[in-house]
Order: structure tokens, then C-alpha cells, then sequence
């Protein structure tokens, strides 16, 4: 959490991943440029390093795109994510330094403009064969840049986490894009059994983690009240939350989170106001309900963020009959104090 | 998601040790994938053939000036053997701006003897030379029309298969310099001037090489455009210029084989 923007709110974590992101980078690039040294000693620079930058670039996608569903099937995965906006802007990186480089070979130093030969050198968009296939690089480009420019809190916040989401999002559209491109552009030129092989190894990966994923997500969102008595929904017995944890319930469509801590019960609303993180598989620190994504913070008993910081969620009210809770499934405003249950 | 106590928060600097052990397994994994991808795209490349751009080494060719139809330097190799050096321009350019001054003050320039410096481009043996700068081409003997070749025609009619390319990219200065990824710039260099040529491939692997013009001999530029960058099929008569082939064709006769294209 910060209060203030900074370009990046280092720890020591950050700094330990961005070097295994810049070794990774290195060796990636030391293997790619050494072997077609070795093997294709003619190639020239130009060419070395518009392959060299746009197959890093595919390769950091794809581990990127993986992060997600991991973390979402297994917790233990979750510091790549915390830090993972990191390996974007690095992937995006790659893929400009791809880019830009094409773009200059290919389209500048001509009787028109650079840009406008990128749309208007090959006019066969309805064709398979012939389909310019750059086009499809620039626009995967241009999202990806949208990404990496807007990958900071300031963005979050300024452009409120449903637009941010929704942009960020975007990735799935750039990684189709890109697909298209290097199938429609590289591959067709220079077929590789090899090469289609990985490629298409990496997208059934990326899509079955994120298809087992969903399945479990919705498998929370089909559960049902088994009771209702006024109003109130029977959701668990008191033993059923571990210390200092919660279960996530569903009422009224909406995730909840009931969390256990020093000898008491408070409901929240299950979405982090920072990325919509699951704050009901957080943890509950110094008293604070911590969401497992990036450390958000929040008081069980009023959703409010500790001060300074100023992020509110919605509260549920509870009770408790014997070992049962209930909740009421309306929730309340954001920030609305709640005398938690006394167990 | 699969139960565990573990719980990280990135601010604090302790990480339980099973989420630890987990993070090295994703790490290794994933340097063991980038270098199995970096190995497989390498590997797999095509290889690059051994033309040669001399980017920013200066030769000076003398010969004699011709545009039969695209402007040539004929520099004599040996007795009667002739070598008929295509120019150029910077970039995806035509040497014609660069020729503008001296066609100024040398008429005819046809058949003049001029020296030129420039950068070589060479393949296969095919040299084409690249202009950078007008004060660098000059005039040595004043035009003799005796001496300009004459092409001789050779077949009517002919059918060949190949792929339109620039021979400025194709003979060196990029690697791959045909096929599909190539094409936008082809497309703008023969737009910008640089003569259209046909490259063929028999089942040898030998290569042949045909300036396309107009069925009057005359340059093709914006027309063939379509067609550049892709496996065709081309009808027209060939004739022979010493050590080049021209194509005279109607672009209508042009069969578009929608294949895709393949590097070298």
C-alpha cells in the first residue's frame, strides 16, 4: 500500500524479482543471438535483433498470461503475481524494441509515410495467405503499450479499477493479435514444425490453467442459501472458519468474506478496492484484514483501511444462534462500522 | 484454490519457506522454457544467404552510362565481358534524384562514361550499387551512342514462375530480403523507384533474375505493385542485356498463385 505515487515502491522483493526478470532477459537473449551467430553467421543485425526481441517478447507473454490462473489455483504462487506488473513492462519492452526496429526497416526511408505504409503496402485484408500480418503486431503493440503506461496505482486509481480492469484485459486481445501475427507472418514464411509446435503447446497451457481456474471460481458462485430464518442466511458453524482466516460465501450475487479473528466474527465484502483481489483468502496482520494479492489492508469490524490510507468496503451484518452464522445479505455502505460478533 | 497456512504479503521481507520452494520451481521452470523457446526459434531459422550490402564503405566503379530501361553502369570485367551495375538511391529511392545534377549539364547522358561512388550491393552475381550523394557521381567522357548495349531479344512468350522482388533488399541489404514478411518493404521500394525484377528457382536451387519493364521496354513501377512480394506466374518476352535478363510484360497477364511465400 502507499499513500503517495512513486514510480515503484521498491522492498526487497521487487528488487530480488526484477533481477531474476533482467537474468532471465540476459540468457534468453545470450541463447537466441549465440546460436544464430554460430548457425547463421550472414544474418544481419538488424535482422538478429527484430527476431531476437520479438520471440523474448512471445516467450515473457506467455509466462505472464500464466501467472494469473496459478496463483489463482494455488496460493503459493502468488508473489509472482504481486510483482508481476514488473514482467509486463519488461515483455512490453521487448516487444517495442521488436516493433520499432521492424517499422524502421521495413516502412521508413520510402516515398510515404512510415505508418501509413504499415496499413497501406499490402492492402489484402481479405485474403488468408496474403493478410498483412503487421498490422496485427502494431495494434497488439498499441495495447500492450496502453498496458505498460497505465501499470502504476496512479492509473488505478485515476482511471477507477472497473476501466483499469477492463483495459488490462486487454491482454487476452493482445496475445490473439500476436498469435495472428507471428502464425500469419513468420510461421508462414518460414514453416517450422518446432516453432508451431511451442507456440500451440503455449496457448492449450495458457487456456486449459485459465478454463480449471474458472471452474473453480464458479463453483463458489453456484452455492445457495441452505436456511433462511428472517431475512438471515444460514452460511457455516463457527468452527468451520479457521483462525484469523474466512470462508466466502455468496448473498445476493455478491462475494462476501466472514473472517475469525481474536475471538470474533466480522463480515466484509470479498473485493479489495485496490484490483479486486479475494480479500476472503486473505489473512488477517496486526488486526487487519490483508488481501493476498498486494497487502491491501482493511479493519474487519468497519471495512475502512487503516488510516492514512482512505480505501472503504461494503460490511455485512451477522449473528450467531448456537455454533451458527447467519448473515443478512444486504450489505451496508462502504466503511460502516459493525459491532462484530463476540464468540 | 488449494489450502495452505503460508501467507505472503510483499511489503514484509520474510516468505514462508514452502512458498519459497514453490517461487525457485516456477523460477527454474521458467528459465528452462525460455531457453528451450530461445534455442527452438534459433534453431529454426532459415538460413540467411551470403549476399553482401557494403553499408559505409565507399567503391568507386567507372562505366558506361545507360538506362535500358532503369539507370545502369556497364564496367567492363574483362575483354568483352561486361558487368551492368544497377543504380541506386538512399533508402527505397531510385539513383534518379541522385542523377538529376549531372543530367543537367550532360545531354545526352546515355552513353557518357561516368564514375561513381557508392556503396556495392552484391549476390549471386548480380552488383548493384548504391548512391548516397550526387557530388559523387561524375562525368569522365561525354556520351558516345556507339557505345550503349542493345538488348537482344531472346524468347517470346515465355512463362516463368517466381516472385517479383527489389533487388536492393534481395541482393543484400536484408536478409530476408523476399517473401511475405519482406513485401510491404518491396512494395515501397519498387513504388520509390527501384527497378521491379523477377526471381526464379528451378529444381536446381539456380537462381535466374529478370528486370521487368512494360511490353515497350518501357520502366513499371506503380502497376506491378499487387503483385510484388509473391509466387506468381509472369508471360512476357525475354531479352538478353549482356549479363541481364528483361522480362517485357503486361501486368494483366499476371497470375497471382496465392501461395504463401517461402524465405530464399
Amino acid at each position: 500500500m502507499g499513500l503517495d505515487y512513486q514510480t515503484v515502491l521498491w522492498n526487497s522483493h521487487k528488487k530480488k524479482y526484477d533481477l531474476w526478470i533482467a537474468i532471465g532477459v540476459f540468457l534468453y537473449l545470450l541463447t537466441f543471438i549465440g546460436i544464430t551467430i554460430l548457425t547463421n553467421p550472414e544474418t544481419t543485425a538488424e535482422t538478429l535483433i527484430i527476431r531476437a526481441f520479438g520471440t523474448l517478447a512471445i516467450a515473457l507473454l506467455h509466462i505472464v498470461l500464466l501467472i494469473g490462473p496459478l496463483s489463482r489455483l494455488n496460493s503459493r504462487f502468488l508473489p509472482l503475481l504481486y510483482n508481476r506488473r514488473h514482467l509486463g513492462v519488461s515483455m512490453f519492452l521487448a516487444a517495442l524494441i521488436h516493433g520499432a526496429f521492424s517499422i524502421i526497416q521495413f516502412h521508413t526511408l520510402g516515398n510515404t509515410n512510415a505508418f501509413y505504409a504499415l496499413f497501406t503496402s499490402n492492402l489484402e485484408y481479405d485474403s488468408l495467405t496474403n493478410f498483412p500480418f503487421q498490422v496485427l503486431g502494431f495494434f497488439a503493440l498499441i495495447i500492450l503499450f496502453l498496458m505498460a503506461a497505465t501499470s502504476h496505482d496512479f492509473w488505478l486509481k485515476n482511471l477507477s479499477p472497473k476501466i483499469w480492469k477492463g483495459l488490462h484485459m486487454m491482454v487476452y486481445v493482445a496475445y490473439a493479435f500476436v498469435l495472428l501475427h507471428v502464425f500469419l507472418g513468420a510461421l508462414q514464411q518460414q514453416p517450422s514444425l518446432w516453432s508451431i509446435s511451442i507456440l500451440s503447446i503455449g496457448f492449450i497451457v495458457i487456456a486449459s490453467l485459465h478454463l480449471k481456474a474458472a471452474l473453480q471460481e464458479s463453483k463458489i458462485d453456484k452455492q445457495t442459501a441452505i436456511k433462511v430464518e428472517d431475512g438471515w442466511e444460514f452460511v457455516c458453524t463457527v468452527d468451520e472458519i479457521p483462525e484469523d482466516r474466512a470462508k466466502i460465501f455468496i448473498v445476493q450475487k455478491e462475494r462476501i468474506a466472514i473472517f475469525k479473528y481474536e475471538n470474533k466474527l466480522s463480515a466484509i465484502s470479498n473485493v479489495c478496492k485496490h484490483q479486486g483481489g479475494p480479500l476472503g483468502e486473505g489473512k488477517v496482520i496486526d488486526g487487519c484484514v490483508t488481501c493476498p494479492w498486494h497487502g491491501y489492508q482493511y479493519l474487519p469490524a468497519n471495512g475502512q483501511s487503516p488510516p492514512p490510507f482512505t480505501e472503504k468496503i461494503a460490511t455485512y451484518r451477522l449473528k450467531k444462534i448456537a455454533n451458527e452464522i447467519y448473515v443478512h445479505p444486504e450489505g451496508l455502505a462502504e466503511g460502516t462500522a459493525i459491532e462484530p460478533i463476540a464468540l | 484454490m488449494k489450502e495452505n497456512k503460508d501467507f505472503y504479503v510483499g511489503y514484509i521481507d520474510s516468505v514462508a519457506p514452502k512458498t519459497k520452494k514453490t517461487i525457485k520451481g516456477f523460477v527454474l521452470a521458467a528459465f528452462a522454457i525460455l531457453l528451450a523457446i530461445a534455442a527452438i526459434f534459433a534453431f529454426t531459422q532459415n538460413t540467411a544467404k551470403n549476399s553482401y550490402f557494403e553499408f559505409g564503405v565507399d567503391t568507386k566503379i567507372t562505366g558506361i552510362y545507360h538506362e535500358l530501361p532503369y539507370p545502369m553502369l556497364q564496367v567492363k570485367t574483362e575483354e568483352n565481358e561486361y558487368r551492368n551495375i544497377v543504380l541506386l538511391g538512399f533508402g527505397k529511392f531510385s539513383a534518379n534524384p541522385y542523377l538529376k545534377k549531372i543530367r543537367n549539364t550532360t545531354k545526352p547522358l546515355s552513353g557518357s562514361t561516368l564514375s561513381i561512388e557508392g556503396n556495392l550491393i552484391y549476390y549471386n552475381g548480380k552488383t548493384l550499387i548504391q548512391i548516397t550523394d550526387e557530388e559523387k557521381v561524375v562525368l569522365v567522357t561525354p556520351s558516345d551512342a556507339a557505345k550503349i548495349p542493345q538488348p537482344i531479344a531472346m524468347v517470346q512468350d515465355m512463362e516463368l514462375q517466381g516472385e517479383i522482388i527489389d533487388p536492393k533488399c534481395y541482393f543484400g541489404v536484408m536478409k530476408p530480403g523476399k517473401g511475405k514478411i519482406h513485401r510491404s518493404c518491396a512494395v515501397l521500394c519498387i513504388s520509390g523507384g527501384i527497378p521491379p525484377v523477377l526471381a526464379t528457382t528451378d529444381e536446381n536451387n539456380i537462381s535466374k533474375y529478370y528486370l521487368i519493364t512494360d511490353t515497350n521496354g518501357a520502366p513499371i513501377h506503380q502497376d506491378i505493385l499487387p503483385f510484388v512480394g509473391k509466387p506468381s506466374v509472369i508471360q512476357g518476352d525475354v531479352y538478353q542485356l549482356q549479363d541481364w535478363y528483361q522480362l517485357r510484360i503486361d501486368v494483366s497477364d499476371i497470375q497471382d498463385l496465392n501461395q504463401p511465400s517461402t524465405i530464399y
